[in-house]
C-alpha cells in the first residue's frame, strides 16, 4: 500500500462500537414516537390462490383496531410498481401494493391490520377471514418453464420472465476442434438474508406540513425516497427517509417492499404515525430470497487442460414478484463468468423463471454462484483429463502479461492478480504435504479434501455499467465536507451502512483528503435531508464510490483551506503548504515545518472574518463533490480449504481455511478483515446449512430459525487471510472495494474441497447445500470404498 | 398472583437495581416490557422463538431469553440488562475487548453476547476457545463469522484474571 | 409473533398449583422453564386460557440421592443437571446429556419436568429417562402416582398426563452400570439431534457385558429402549464383533420416521454409526479412567 497515505490504511477501531456494545445504539424499534399505531399483516397460507373475498368485519370490531386495509384500498392510495426497462428478452411486469386478484406465494400479504398495539393487531389479524380458490402451484424451474405451465403472473406470456443469450467468438468451432468437451452441472439452492434485525419501518406523516418522515433501516436512502415519493404521488420534497442504526441487511434492505409502502400510505391516510416490525417468520418466509440457480457448463479443452471455449446455461428461480428487473442478478453472473481465466470464445443462455415462491432479490454477492461454476468447471477439466487442478488453473489464469484483459463480454480487467493470489494460497497450504496426509488418511478410511477457488469479484458498478445493462440509474456517489467555524469537520455521503462499520473508514477517506486526523471527522449518513443524493450501499461500492467521493471532496476542501492559509501567512500561493492533522505546514529547506496555523484558524477566518479572505474566495468552508466510478472495478482472491468428510454420517468438518485477497488500497484493515471473515462465514453457512425449503405444494417449511439454519460458531473455522494490495489505477486512492468475494469463494471452495475428498468414491458435488444426508445419499449410490474400511 | 380477568396486571419489577411499578398485560413478553415500558432498548428482539439469543438478559444473575419470559414472571426476581453493564465511556472488560478485536459489526446481537458471558466468565474464568464457542453457539451473529468474538471473550477473560493482554 | 391472551397464575406451592390445574382442567397449561412452551405460545401454536407458572415451586428444584434411586425434582434446570457434582457422580449419563441441550442460556431455564412433558422425540432428557428406566412421579387430584418414562411418553408431544396432573419428580433407579456414553448427531451445535444414542452397561470380572441399557432418540415418535437387544448382549465380550453386532441389531430393529428432509435410511445409518461410537466412547472412557 502506498506509504504516502497517513490516514487511509490506519487500523482505527470503529467509532460506532462504543454505543453498540453498551446497548446505546438506536435501531428502528428504539425510536419512541408517542401514539404510534402498530401494524400486522394477514398473509396467505397458500402458494397460489384466487382471492374470492376478504371479511374483516369481525376483526374490525376487536379491541384496539383502528382499521383493516386490503389490496383494493391500497390501490387507491398508491401507484403500482411497473418494471419495464427496455431490455431485450425481459417481459415488463406490474404489481399492486397488496395483491387484489390472487396470491402468488405462501406468505403473500393480503391485508394490513392497524391497531394501537402489536399484540392487539395480531389478535385481529387472526380473525380476518380470507376466502381463497386454490390454484396449482409452480414450485420449480422445470415446472415453470413447462409448455403447459400455470402462469404465476397472468399478464405475462409465459413464466420465463427474462431470457437472454450471447455468443462471442466461435464456441461451436472450438468444440469441434477440442481434445475433449467437458460438461458440468451446478445447482445452488434458495437462500435468504437473515439480518438479525428484520425489516421494519416507522412512517410518520406530518399532516400540517404534508410531509412524510420515513424511518427505515435501509441501504439506499435516496433511491428509496424517490420510490416512496413516486408510489405515494408525493414530491421528493415531501419525503424524508431516515435510516437509524441497522442490524444487518445483506441486500434485503434495498427495495421498497410492499409492506413498507403500505405502512407509509396508511400513515398518510390515517394521519397517524404507524410502525411495523416484521417478525422472524415473516422475514424468513416473505421478505426476500436469493440465489436459486441451475447451471450447466460445456467446456472445450486442449490436452493440457487449456480452455478453448466455454458455453454456459443458467436458469434462475426468481420467485413470484419482481422488485428488480428479473435479469438483474443473472446477467452479472453470465457477464463475469470467465473471471480469472483467459477465455475468448464464450456463449451463454440465461433464463429466469417466475414460480410461486417468495420473490428473489440481491443477497450479499448476488453473483455468488459464479465462482463455484467456473472453479467447479476447472476441477471437472482436471478430473476428466487426469490433470492436477492447480496446473489447470495455472495454464488458464490471467497473469500480469495478459493485463489489461478484455473478457469476452467486454468487461475490462486491470490491476487484478489472480495468478498471484493462486500461488500465494497454494504456497500457504503446502499442497504436497496435504496430498501426503490425504493419501495416508484414505488408507485409514478417512476422506480429506482440498479445494481451491479463485474469485474475480465485481465490486463497484459505475453509471456506464447501468447504461450498458439497459437499467436506468446511476453508479455515482455524492458527498459533502464542511469545516465548521470551530474547525470541526463534518461530512456526509449517500451511502448507508447496515453494520459494515463505515464511520471510521469513511472518516479516514475524508481525513486523508483534507489533512486532518480521522478521529476529528464525523460522517453523517442515512438522513436524506442531510446527506447528498447518492446511490447508497450495495455490492462492494462503499469504499470505492463512497470513500472515493469523500476523499476527492476532502482534497477539494484542502485546496481551499490552503489558499486561505497561504494568504494568512502572506504567501503568494499555497504551493509550498500542506495540512497534516489539522496543522498547516510549510516546506522550508526540503523539510515540512509547522507554521503554527491550524485548521481552526483558517475556519475562523472563513466564517468570522470573511472580509479578510483573499479576493474571489467566498465565505465559509462548505464543499460538495460527486464522482462516477469506472464502469466496473474488480477485486480478486483465491480461497483454499481443507475438509474432512465423515463417510459414515456425511458430516463435513473444515480443518483449515485461508484466503489470499487483493482488494487494492484498504481504507481500514480492521474493517476490511471483518468484512472478509463475515463474507466467508455467510458463504459457508449457506453452502453447508442454510436452505429455504418449499414442499411440492409451495408451503414454506423453513420459516423459523430452528429450520433455516444459520451457522453457529461451532460450524465455522478460523479464517487465515493473506493480503495483496494492488491499487486500481482508475479510482481515487487506488481503492477497489470488497466484501462480497468471500461469499463467492466460500461456496466454490467448500464444494470443490468436498468433491476432492470424495473423489476416491467417484462422487462429485453438483448440488448444494452439502447436508450430511445429501452426502450420505451420494455415498450410498457411489462406488464402494477403495481401501479397507475401518471402524467409524 | 392469581388473575381472573384479562385486565393488565400491576407489577413491581426490579430491573438493574431499580424498582418499577407497571401495569402490563399478562401475555406481554419481558423483552417488550423492557423496551417499551421501561425504555431499555439495548435488549434486542431477533426471533421471538428463543433461537437467536439477541434478547438475552440476566435473571437473578443467570442468562435467559427475554422473549421466552413474561414480565409477569419477574416479580420477585432481579433482571439485569445491557444498560447496567458498562457505559460508552466506561466499557466492561468484554465490551472493551469486543471493540479492540472487532467482535461486532451491526451490533444487533452484541448485547445478548455480552449478557451471556457476563455470567459465564464468572462461572468459568479460564475458558478454552472451544468452551467459548460452545457457549457462544446460543447467540447467532450474521456479520462477523464469530472468530473475533471468540478472540474478544478470551482476551476479556484473561484481563479479568489480571493478566495483561 | 406475540402470544394470544391468557390468564396468568403464579401459585406459591404445589397444593395451590394442583388446585389451579384442577380448576381449569384442559384450559390450563403449566409453565416451567418456558424454553419449549415459550416459542409455541409466541407462534400461537399453543393458546391456553390459563397459564400456571410453576417457577415459585422451588421445592421441586431438587436432587436427592439415596441408595436405590436418584430423585430429581421436576423444576430442576438442565444446567444444574450438567454441573452439579451429585448428579455427575450418580448419573453421569444424565449429566453429560443435559450439558448438550440447546444452549447455555436455554439450559439455565429449561427444566427436566418440562422436557418430559413436552416430549420432543429428539430431546435428551426423555431419552435418558427411558434408557435408565426412570419413572415419573405425578401429582394430581387423586393423589400421587408413579409411571415409567417409557409408558409416560406416548407419541410426539403426547404423554400420559391427565388434566389437573403435574410431574413433580423423576426417579432414576440405582445402581447403573459404570460404563456409559451419550452420542448425538445434529446439523448444528445445540440443535435437536437427528439421532441420539444413550447407553449404559457394566463389565463383569471377565470383562463381559452386563446390564446393558441402550436407548435411541430421534428415530421414532418416542425415545426407544431396546430390551431384547440388551438381553442378547448380556455376557458377551466387549469387543469389535459385539459392537458391530449390536449396531447392526439396532439398525435392523428400529423403524425411523421418513421425510424428504431426513430419509429413514439416513436415520438408520446414523443410528448404527452412533451406537458403535457410543460403545467405543464408553470403553475409551473406561481406559482413560
Amino acid at each position: 500500500m502506498s506509504s504516502a497515505f497517513t490516514e487511509i490504511g490506519r487500523a482505527l477501531p470503529r467509532k460506532e462500537d462504543r454505543r453498540l456494545v453498551t446497548g446505546r445504539g438506536r435501531y428502528l424499534d428504539d425510536l419512541a414516537v408517542p401514539g404510534a399505531l402498530h401494524v400486522s399483516f394477514v398473509r396467505s397460507p397458500h402458494a397460489h390462490a384466487r382471492i374470492l373475498g376478504i371479511d374483516s368485519a369481525e376483526a374490525s370490531e376487536m379491541p384496539g383496531v383502528v382499521g383493516i386495509f386490503t389490496g383494493r384500498d391500497l390501490d387507491q392510495l398508491t401507484t403500482r410498481l411497473r418494471i419495464a426497462p427496455p431490455i431485450e428478452g425481459l417481459q415488463p411486469t406490474e404489481l399492486t401494493t397488496l395483491p387484489i386478484e390472487k396470491v402468488r406465494f405462501h406468505g403473500d400479504p393480503v391485508a394490513c391490520v392497524v391497531a394501537t398495539d402489536r399484540y392487539l393487531a395480531e389478535d385481529a389479524a387472526e380473525c380476518v377471514t380470507v376466502e381463497y380458490d386454490q390454484l396449482p402451484a409452480v414450485t420449480s424451474i422445470a415446472q415453470a418453464l413447462a409448455p403447459d405451465a400455470v402462469l404465476v403472473d397472468e399478464t405475462l406470456s409465459s413464466n420465463m420472465v427474462s431470457h437472454q443469450s450471447l455468443c462471442v467468438g466461435d464456441p461451436a468451432a472450438r468444440r469441434a476442434e477440442a481434445h475433449r468437451v467437458i460438461e458440468a452441472r451446478f445447482a445452488l439452492h434458495r437462500h435468504t438474508h437473515v439480518p438479525l434485525e428484520t425489516r421494519g419501518c416507522l412512517a410518520d406523516w406530518d399532516d400540517g406540513r404534508a410531509h412524510l418522515n420515513m424511518h427505515i433501516g435501509n441501504q439506499v436512502p435516496h433511491p428509496l425516497r424517490s420510490q416512496l415519493a413516486k408510489r405515494l404521488g408525493l414530491s421528493e420534497s415531501q419525503v424524508t427517509v431516515i435510516s437509524p442504526d441497522v442490524g444487518g441487511a445483506f441486500g434485503q434492505k434495498i427495495a421498497l417492499y410492499r409492506e413498507e409502502l403500505t405502512v407509509a400510505a396508511l400513515s398518510r391516510h390515517l394521519r397517524r404515525p404507524l410502525r411495523w416490525r416484521e417478525d422472524r417468520m415473516e422475514n424468513l418466509m416473505a421478505a426476500a430470497h436469493a440465489r436459486e440457480y441451475e447451471c450447466r457448463t460445456r467446456t472445450s479443452v486442449s490436452e493440457t487442460g487449456r480452455i478453448l471455449g466455454l458455453e454456459l446455461e443458467l436458469d434462475e428461480d426468481f420467485g413470484s414478484y419482481c422488485f428488480f428487473p428479473a435479469n438483474y442478478m443473472a446477467r452479472v453472473i453470465a457477464l463475469i463468468m470467465t473471471g480469472p481465466y483467459r477465455i475468448q470464445d464464450y456463449a451463454y443462455e440465461v433464463r429466469v423463471a417466475l414460480t410461486n415462491k417468495c420473490g428473489a432479490g440481491p443477497m450479499r454477492a448476488p453473483m455468488a454462484v459464479t465462482s463455484w461454476v467456473m472453479e467447479g468447471t476447472i476441477d471437472a477439466i482436471a478430473r476428466e483429463l487426469g490433470l492436477d487442478p492447480i496446473e489447470v488453473r495455472r495454464i488458464n489464469a490471467l497473469g500480469p502479461e495478459d493485463l489489461p484483459y478484455k473478457m469476452p463480454t467486454g468487461e475490462l480487467l486491470e490491476d487484478v492478480t489472480p495468478r498471484e493470489t493462486l500461488e500465494t494460497a497454494v504456497a500457504a497450504i503446502d499442497v504436497a504435504a496435504f496430498r501426503e496426509r490425504q493419501a495416508q488418511a484414505l488408507c485409514e478410511g478417512r476422506y480429506l479434501g482440498l479445494g481451491l477457488c479463485t474469485v474475480i469479484e465485481s465490486t463497484t458498478y459505475g453509471s456506464e455499467f447501468y447504461k450498458s445493462a439497459g437499467i436506468p440509474g446511476s453508479g455515482h456517489e455524492a458527498a459533502w465536507v464542511r469545516i465548521e467555524p470551530s474547525g470541526a469537520v463534518n461530512a456526509s455521503v449517500g451511502l448507508m451502512g447496515t453494520g459494515q462499520g463505515y464511520e471510521s473508514p469513511l472518516a479516514q477517506a475524508v481525513a486523508e483528503g483534507l489533512g486532518v486526523r480521522s478521529e476529528d471527522v464525523t460522517v453523517h449518513m442515512g438522513n436524506t435531508d442531510v446527506a447528498p443524493y447518492g446511490m447508497g450501499s450495495r455490492g462492494g461500492r462503499g469504499a470505492t464510490a463512497g470513500g472515493g467521493t469523500l476523499y476527492l471532496c476532502g482534497l477539494k476542501a484542502r485546496e481551499r483551506v490552503l489558499v486561505i492559509a497561504a494568504s494568512m501567512l502572506d504567501l503568494n500561493g499555497a504551493g509550498e503548504l500542506r495540512m497534516r492533522a489539522g496543522q498547516i505546514e510549510r516546506m522550508i529547506d526540503d523539510n515540512w515545518q509547522e507554521t503554527g496555523l491550524t485548521l481552526a484558524d483558517v475556519a475562523r477566518r472563513a466564517y468570522l472574518d470573511p472580509l479578510a479572505l483573499p479576493e474571489g474566495i467566498a465565505p465559509g468552508l462548505d464543499f460538495s463533490h460527486s464522482y462516477d466510478p469506472p464502469a466496473m472495478t474488480y477485486s480478486n482472491s483465491t480461497h483454499a480449504c481443507e475438509v474432512e468428510v465423515d463417510p459414515r454420517t456425511g458430516a463435513i468438518s473444515i480443518d483449515r481455511y485461508l484466503v489470499a485477497e487483493d482488494c487494492g488500497t484498504v481504507l481500514n484493515p480492521i474493517v476490511v478483515r471483518g468484512q472478509q471473515q463475515g463474507a466467508i462465514a455467510m458463504g459457508l453457512s449457506g453452502a453447508l446449512l442454510e436452505q429455504v425449503v418449499y414442499d411440492g405444494s409451495g408451503q414454506n417449511l423453513s420459516a423459523t430459525l430452528a429450520d433455516y439454519l444459520v451457522a453457529s460458531p461451532n460450524e465455522l473455522p478460523e479464517f487465515e487471510i493473506l493480503h495483496h494490495h494492488t491499487p486500481n489505477r482508475r479510482t481515487p486512492a487506488g481503492i477497489k472495494g470488497m466484501a462480497e468475494g468471500g461469499v463467492m469463494g466460500a461456496i466454490g471452495v467448500i464444494a470443490n474441497a468436498v468433491s476432492d475428498a470424495l473423489a476416491p468414491r467417484g462422487v462429485t458435488i453438483e448440488r448444494l447445500p452439502l447436508t450430511p444426508q445429501s452426502i450420505r445419499a451420494l455415498l450410498r449410490e457411489a462406488a464402494p470404498s477403495p481401501k479397507k474400511r475401518t471402524q467409524p | 398472583m392469581n388473575a381472573s380477568t384479562h385486565e393488565p396486571l400491576t407489577l413491581s419489577l426490579s430491573v438493574n437495581g431499580e424498582t418499577h411499578d407497571l401495569q402490563v398485560p399478562a401475555r406481554k413478553l419481558l423483552s417488550d416490557v423492557l423496551r417499551e415500558d421501561l425504555g431499555l432498548t439495548g435488549t434486542h428482539v431477533g426471533c421471538e422463538h428463543g433461537v437467536c439469543g439477541a434478547c438475552t438478559v440476566l435473571i437473578d444473575g443467570r442468562p435467559a431469553r427475554a422473549c421466552l419470559t413474561f414480565a409477569a414472571q419477574m416479580e420477585g426476581h432481579e433482571v439485569t440488562t445491557i444498560e447496567a453493564v458498562g457505559r460508552p465511556d466506561a466499557l466492561s472488560a468484554l465490551q472493551q475487548a469486543l471493540h479492540e478485536e472487532h467482535g461486532l459489526q451491526c451490533g444487533f446481537c452484541t448485547a445478548g453476547i455480552v449478557m451471556t458471558f457476563e455470567h459465564y466468565l464468572r462461572e468459568n474464568p479460564t475458558p478454552t476457545a472451544s468452551e467459548v464457542r460452545d457457549v457462544l453457539s446460543g447467540n447467532l451473529c450474521r456479520c462477523t463469522g464469530y472468530q473475533n468474538i471468540v478472540a474478544a471473550v478470551l482476551k476479556a477473560a484473561a484481563r479479568m484474571r489480571g493478566e495483561s493482554v | 409473533m406475540k402470544p394470544a391472551p391468557f390468564l396468568y397464575h403464579r401459585p406459591a406451592n404445589l397444593a395451590d398449583a394442583l388446585s389451579l390445574l384442577r380448576a381449569h382442567g384442559s384450559a390450563a397449561k403449566p409453565l416451567a422453564g418456558g424454553q419449549s412452551l415459550g416459542p409455541m405460545l409466541n407462534m400461537r401454536l399453543a393458546r391456553p386460557g390459563h397459564l400456571v407458572d410453576l417457577n415459585d415451586l422451588i421445592e421441586l428444584d431438587s436432587v436427592r440421592v439415596t441408595d436405590s434411586f436418584v430423585e430429581i425434582g421436576a423444576l430442576t434446570r438442565h444446567h444444574r443437571l450438567a454441573i452439579a457434582s451429585e448428579v455427575r457422580r450418580s448419573l453421569p449419563l444424565l449429566s453429560a446429556a443435559a450439558a448438550t441441550i440447546g444452549h447455555y442460556a436455554i439450559r439455565q431455564r429449561g427444566t427436566i419436568g418440562g422436557s418430559l412433558a413436552h416430549a420432543d422425540p429428539a430431546a435428551q432428557l426423555p431419552l435418558i429417562a427411558v434408557t435408565l428406566g426412570a419413572s415419573l412421579v405425578i401429582a394430581g387430584p387423586e393423589g400421587t402416582r408413579e409411571v415409567a418414562a417409557s409408558d409416560f411418553l406416548q407419541s410426539i408431544m403426547t404423554v400420559d398426563l391427565r388434566d389437573g396432573e403435574l410431574i413433580t419428580a423423576l426417579r432414576f433407579p440405582l445402581p447403573v452400570g459404570g460404563l456409559w456414553a451419550f452420542e448425538y448427531f445434529s446439523r448444528r451445535h445445540g440443535d435437536f439431534a437427528l439421532v441420539s444414542v444413550a447407553l449404559s452397561f457394566a463389565r463383569d470380572e471377565e470383562g463381559k457385558i452386563d446390564a446393558l441399557r441402550i436407548g435411541l432418540g430421534g428415530v421414532e415418535t418416542v425415545p426407544l429402549r431396546l430390551p431384547e437387544i440388551e438381553a442378547r448382549m448380556q455376557g458377551r465380550p466387549a469387543d469389535e464383533t459385539t459392537i458391530r453386532d449390536l449396531a447392526a441389531a439396532v439398525a435392523a430393529t428400529i423403524a425411523p420416521e421418513d421425510s424428504e428432509q431426513v430419509p429413514a435410511v439416513y436415520r438408520r445409518e446414523l443410528a448404527e454409526t452412533l451406537v458403535v461410537r457410543a460403545f467405543q466412547s464408553a470403553l475409551n472412557r473406561e481406559e482413560g479412567a
